[in-house]
């Protein structure tokens, strides 16, 4: 029975059967990877990253959860008005209109975010920033970009590369860093 | 090419295939990019990610556990102990976990509505305003002896609210009910208390200094007036002193949960329990020498052997470990006092601890303290107070009728007729939270928040020392709901006049701050020089409490002199079977609706999402029943039909029922589920007024019907049944 | 007790596992079966509930659950004690070498059984081999909302450090170990060692009769190593060799 089968496979039918199959395959294959590719979706405000840190403003002073806790977060609207209510611009500027909105009609807008890792990963800011880390080595230089866009695919070989780079010869260490148990519970 | 297909194109194929899979998986529906939606305004104290504990207390029942609540951004991710409260000392119990399942139910009330007792939930939503309009009226509008308001065990808060609003207006004060204060028979507890100790209190029992426990039906260990507090009592009797471990001895016709972990289980006849612990009481008396006390004076221990069908060497040795205990100590509780003659088996139980001598010393009987802020012990409505209320309900005395925190069409046995006097009263207003029985069958829902959502404060029951605990709100409400003392208050304030100046308070805090206003300048866990520091420490720490015990000695006196007229409880019905129901240990008396609550096991059959019937395995076998059959509980109150469970730790006379589920609403994990056992208890009380209900006998039939149970032990797990059938 | 780990031929990692570092002891004449446990268990891990049938079935998904077992027939019938039985967290646990997807693997630096969710693919392989059936698997997407309506509002109760599992997946016992790199990652940043009592697992900090006890066992004179060296002390299934991390204290 296999082997007619398998006769069957390699005879002028079964080759076209098979080409049919793996142009399926393929194409399903394809629709995975466009799946994970997407580019994300609009910001609601196109928020110049180069234009704030050029004025000198702290990373953490927006981010302030990463020194402290696993998410760097978002900073609240109450946070972006308490400097940009001095400036006249807020009151004319149609990019800024969405923060106008929703601080006098509290109609809330939502940001996507870019640097995300999936759910079954659980990533902590506070250790990595305590390790002496800069928000640049992972998310790179914001001085060149307006929006926040992800210099590299945050993927685990990338942490691990980074992981047992950092460990170099200490053992335990290194057990420590490439345990599954780290970041997969 | 060959016709033969090569090992190594099989596996490239086969790989290729497998890469494409793991393709495919790796891209599940989960969306790649999310949307994240900052604080407009972040609220004090939070941080992105990190999670903010708020001090409260458990509503599940009223035993005023203390909780922390780990909130997550807005959200209430856990319930922890809250570990300074002196109830539960930073324990919680299931039910308290599951609370979260409450605060995020699906079926609960999400609105005010105008219900007009249909059988769903109306979809007619009111403006709080509205509702608020309606209740002023309700409360203008209607002469006030005829308005009542019914509330549940807790929150006291809100008790002493409409208390202070009933007295007044010139309303008859409220009616405190709940299924747990049932079957704890609290009302028999507290008479029994009264009757012996001259004072209206509840007794407290040491359990955690104890050395020989003997406990006659009291589940301490499941649901019994606090029962973290027992189960801590209990941990502390059994292994606190290194030096001896502790002994339990539990009579009770069915091994309960409690009884499970006693070190003898004694199962007596049930109705008996006042005969064994008098002659229990003559057997210490006469082993001690001397003088035989008056209350057992006229038991034959013989007699009462054979009537209870236990050996009198069992009774002679039980006697003799009480004797050589330090501290021993014996409670009354559960079934014992759900008898035909509760207050009689509660008595003389305090009789024999006053023999025993433990009165007001470690490990011995006390009188419970008052709570902070508190004038007398007010207990719940027994049943026949109950039934009195009923009573007045049909005969057209009550116009108005407020309900809060108690669900009686499903709690009170039906042959009380709740549901009809309900009826009969012209118009119902619900605070429920959750659309149950009660509340679907009242003219408006006007939804309270959940306990979580709540201000307010509860008085511990059982506790050495007076607590007060304080609830806030966790969380911001979730729906649209409003606490029922905000629309009191807003009422009465609409209504003017003496509504007004009943309750002269802004909200619900200011009434809240009115009542701790006593307590400010108090020696205790935190002390305050003024109110508003003192609300705050008292939300902080949720609750106040004093430092030092303050546990009253009761007379021992009266108790070993009082004359008993010792005879067996009678039992209604014609049926051949004692019937026991009880409180679900993993549902309590609301809990049906928390599907976490369904899904665990009850800790002694393993049985989960149901209702069964326990019946001794020879009794089944002689009767042709196995395991699951349905068989039809029929008294004269009416029938249940339920599947059996095969239990081998019952008296083989005895059938025993949880009590829990049998809802017909109150959401979809609930409604539809199992029976009701109260469905077939009926109007008897014992001479507390409490219900009666291990007093029945009932016949057992069968149906020929079969429902599998679900249940976490294997099915070849209890004597090898089903082994045989392979 | 200690075992002959020359005799269970135990070598290289093996043996230095056999101390362990994380440890449970459980009072079985404590514990009163109350199943405050296994709800707080559920809460934390945002375990899912599978109704009636499942249940049924025996697919319930309990990380934890109270076995207890009859003995004697009536009236001398009694239960044997409460025994909560959960993941032993086993120093040589039968269930890591049969996994074809290397989704159950040991954490050398916790020295826990670990459950890689995205690596598992569902081949039931390490339940079949756990001799403490304490592994549960994802029959359904219970936790999706689009399976069940009811999840989007229970899941604001979802505890945001553990992973939400969906259909196919193995799940077990953590030993809390989001609980366990919270404490550490505090006490780092403070730059001291994780104090004895400091943290413990959900199960631990809801029992009320205090039957469950979590710590280092490997730092002899913490609580839980006490209590482990008391001769009430057994371990369930010992004779496997499968060194298991929860120390059980008979009745008596």
């Amino acid at each position: 029975m296999v082997k007619r089968f398998f006769e069957w496979v390699i005879g002028p039918m079964g080759r076209i059967a098979v080409v049919i199959v793996g142009m399926f395959v393929f194409s399903l294959a394809a629709f995975g990877v466009y799946q994970t590719q997407q580019n994300p979706k609009p910001q609601p405000i196109q928020f110049p990253h180069n234009l704030h840190v050029g004025l000198g403003i702290q990373c953490l002073y927006c981010h302030p959860g990463a020194s402290k806790g696993p998410s760097a977060g978002l900073p609240t609207i109450s946070k972006c008005w308490g400097c940009h209510q001095q400036i006249a611009k807020t009151q004319t500027s149609p990019k800024l209109k969405p923060l106008l909105d929703a601080m006098t009609n509290g109609t809330n807008f939502v940001w996507v975010p870019v640097a995300k890792v999936p759910e079954f990963v659980h990533f902590n800011h506070r250790p990595h920033i305590a390790a002496g880390l800069n928000c640049e080595n992972c998310h790179g230089d914001m001085t060149k970009v307006t929006i926040a866009e992800n210099p590299q695919v945050m993927n685990m070989g990338w942490c691990l590369n980074c992981h047992r780079q950092r460990a170099g010869d200490d053992e335990a260490k290194l057990t420590k860093l490439t345990d599954c148990g780290t970041c997969h519970y | 090419m060959s016709k033969q297909i090569s090992r190594r194109d099989f596996l490239k194929l086969a790989t290729a295939g497998a890469a494409t899979t793991a393709v495919l998986t790796g891209c599940g529906p989960t969306s790649r990019f999310v949307d994240r939606e900052p604080y407009l305004k972040m609220p004090e104290y939070t941080y992105n990610g990190m999670s903010t504990y708020y001090a409260t207390t458990c509503r599940e029942c009223a035993a005023a556990c203390g909780l922390v609540v780990r909130t997550m951004q807005g959200r209430a991710i856990k319930v922890e102990g809250n570990a300074n409260h002196p109830v539960n000392l930073g324990k919680t119990c299931a039910r308290g976990q599951a609370t979260l399942q409450g605060l995020y139910n699906p079926d609960r009330v999400e609105n005010p509505v105008k219900q007009a007792r249909g059988a769903q939930l109306s979809q007619e939503t009111l403006d709080w305003n509205a509702a608020i309009q309606i209740v002023s009226d309700a409360l203008q509008n209607t002469d006030p002896s005829e308005i009542a308001f019914l509330m549940g065990m807790a929150p006291d808060h809100l008790f002493d609210l409409v208390s202070d609003l009933a007295n007044a207006i010139g309303a008859p004060a409220p009616v405190r009910f709940g299924a747990l204060g049932m079957f704890e028979a609290r009302a028999t507890l507290s008479k029994a208390a009264e009757n012996l100790f001259g004072k209206v209190s509840m007794p407290f029992f040491d359990l955690e200094n104890a050395d020989v426990v003997v406990s006659f039906g009291a589940n301490f260990l499941e649901t019994w007036l606090s029962p973290v507090a027992f189960t801590r009592g209990f941990a502390k009797m059994r292994r606190g002193n290194p030096e001896r471990r502790g002994y339990f001895v539990q009579f009770e016709p069915r091994m309960s949960q409690t009884a499970s972990k006693a070190d003898e289980w004694i199962p007596l006849r049930p109705g008996t329990e006042s005969l064994v612990a008098l002659a229990l009481g003559r057997l210490i008396a006469e082993a001690r020498g001397g003088a035989v006390p008056a209350a057992f004076a006229s038991i034959d221990p013989l007699t009462v052997a054979s009537d209870a069908g236990l050996k009198l060497e069992t009774l002679e040795r039980l006697a003799q470990t009480l004797v050589n205990a330090h501290h021993p100590l014996v409670i009354p509780g559960g079934a014992a006092l759900g008898q035909g003659n509760g207050l009689a088996a509660a008595e003389s139980v305090l009789a024999l601890n006053a023999l025993l001598g433990n009165f007001g010393l470690p490990g011995g009987v006390f009188v419970s303290p008052l709570a902070p802020a508190q004038d007398a012990y007010h207990r719940p409505a027994s049943a026949k107070e109950m039934a009195d209320f009923i009573a007045k309900m049909k005969s057209g005395g009550v116009k108005v009728l407020f309900i809060h925190g108690v669900n009686p069409v499903f709690e009170m046995p039906k042959q009380f007729g709740f549901a009809e006097a309900l009826a009969s009263v012209p118009q119902v207003i619900s605070f429920a939270t959750f659309p149950d029985e009660t509340a679907l069958a009242a003219d408006y829902i006007l939804p309270d928040h959940h306990g979580l959502e709540s201000w307010g404060y509860q008085r511990a029951v059982v506790s050495a020392k007076p607590v007060l605990s304080g609830a806030q709100p966790v969380v911001t409400p979730y729906f649209n709901t409003r606490a029922t003392a905000d629309v009191f208050l807003a009422a009465a304030a609409l209504a003017g006049g003496k509504f007004a100046a009943a309750l002269p308070f802004a909200d619900e805090v200011a009434f809240i701050q009115s009542k701790l206003a006593g307590l400010v300048g108090e020696e205790g866990f935190f002390a305050a020089p003024e109110i508003n520091s003192f609300t705050a420490y008292f939300q902080q720490y949720g609750g106040w409490w004093t430092n030092d015990p303050s546990l009253a000695t009761p007379s021992a006196a009266s108790a070993i002199a009082k004359r008993f007229t010792p005879a067996a409880a009678e039992f209604t019905g014609e049926g051949e079977f004692f019937f026991l129901p009880f409180v679900s240990p993993t549902l309590g008396e609301a809990g049906a609706n928390k599907p976490w609550l369904q899904e665990l096991a009850d800790p002694t059959t393993t049985v989960m999402w149901n209702t069964w019937v326990e019946m001794n395995p020879e009794t089944a076998h002689e009767l042709g029943i196995e395991n699951d059959d349905v068989v039809q509980i029929v008294s004269e109150a009416g029938g249940v039909e339920a599947p059996v469970y095969l239990y081998p730790a019952i008296r083989p006379d005895v059938i025993a029922m949880p009590f829990g589920q049998g809802h017909t609403a109150y959401g979809r994990f609930a409604a539809g589920r199992g029976v009701n056992p109260a469905d077939v208890l009926g109007v008897h009380f014992n001479e507390a007024g409490d219900l009666a209900f291990a007093g029945m006998k009932v016949e057992v039939k069968k149906t020929g019907k079969k429902k599998i149970l679900s249940r976490l032990e294997s099915r070849i797990g209890v004597y090898g049944e089903g082994l045989e059938k392979e | 007790m200690t075992v002959d780990l020359n005799k269970l031929h135990a070598v290289g990692a093996i043996a230095e596992a056999a101390e362990g570092k994380w440890g449970m002891v459980i009072d079985m004449d404590l514990c009163t079966g109350c199943q405050a446990c296994v709800a707080a268990c559920a809460m934390e891990n945002n375990i899912p509930y599978v109704e009636e049938e499942d249940a049924g079935y025996g697919r319930s998904m309990h990380w934890i659950r109270t076995e207890r077992f009859w003995e004697g027939e009536y009236p001398e019938v009694k239960i044997s004690g409460y025994q909560p039985m959960l993941c032993q967290q086993c120093g040589k646990a039968p269930c890591e070498p049969v996994c074809p997807a290397f989704a159950t693997v040991h954490s050398q630096a916790e020295q826990l059984n670990l459950q890689v969710y995205n690596r598992c693919v569902g081949t039931r392989y390490c339940a079949n081999n756990c001799p403490y059936q304490v592994r549960s698997f994802n029959w359904r997407d219970y936790q999706d909302s689009r399976v069940r309506p009811e999840i989007t509002i229970l899941a604001n109760q979802f505890n945001p450090d553990v992973t939400v599992r969906r259909r196919g997946v193995m799940e077990k016992c953590t030993f809390c170990i989001q609980r366990i790199h919270k404490a550490q990652d505090k006490a780092k940043s403070e730059g001291r060692e994780v104090e004895d009592g400091e943290f413990t697992t959900a199960c631990a900090q809801a029992c009320p009769a205090n039957a469950i006890t979590f710590g280092r066992i490997d730092h002899p004179e913490s609580l839980v190593s006490q209590l482990a060296r008391s001769p009430r002390a057994e371990h369930h299934l010992e004779e496997l060799g499968t060194l298991p991390r929860v120390t059980y204290l008979k009745e008596g």
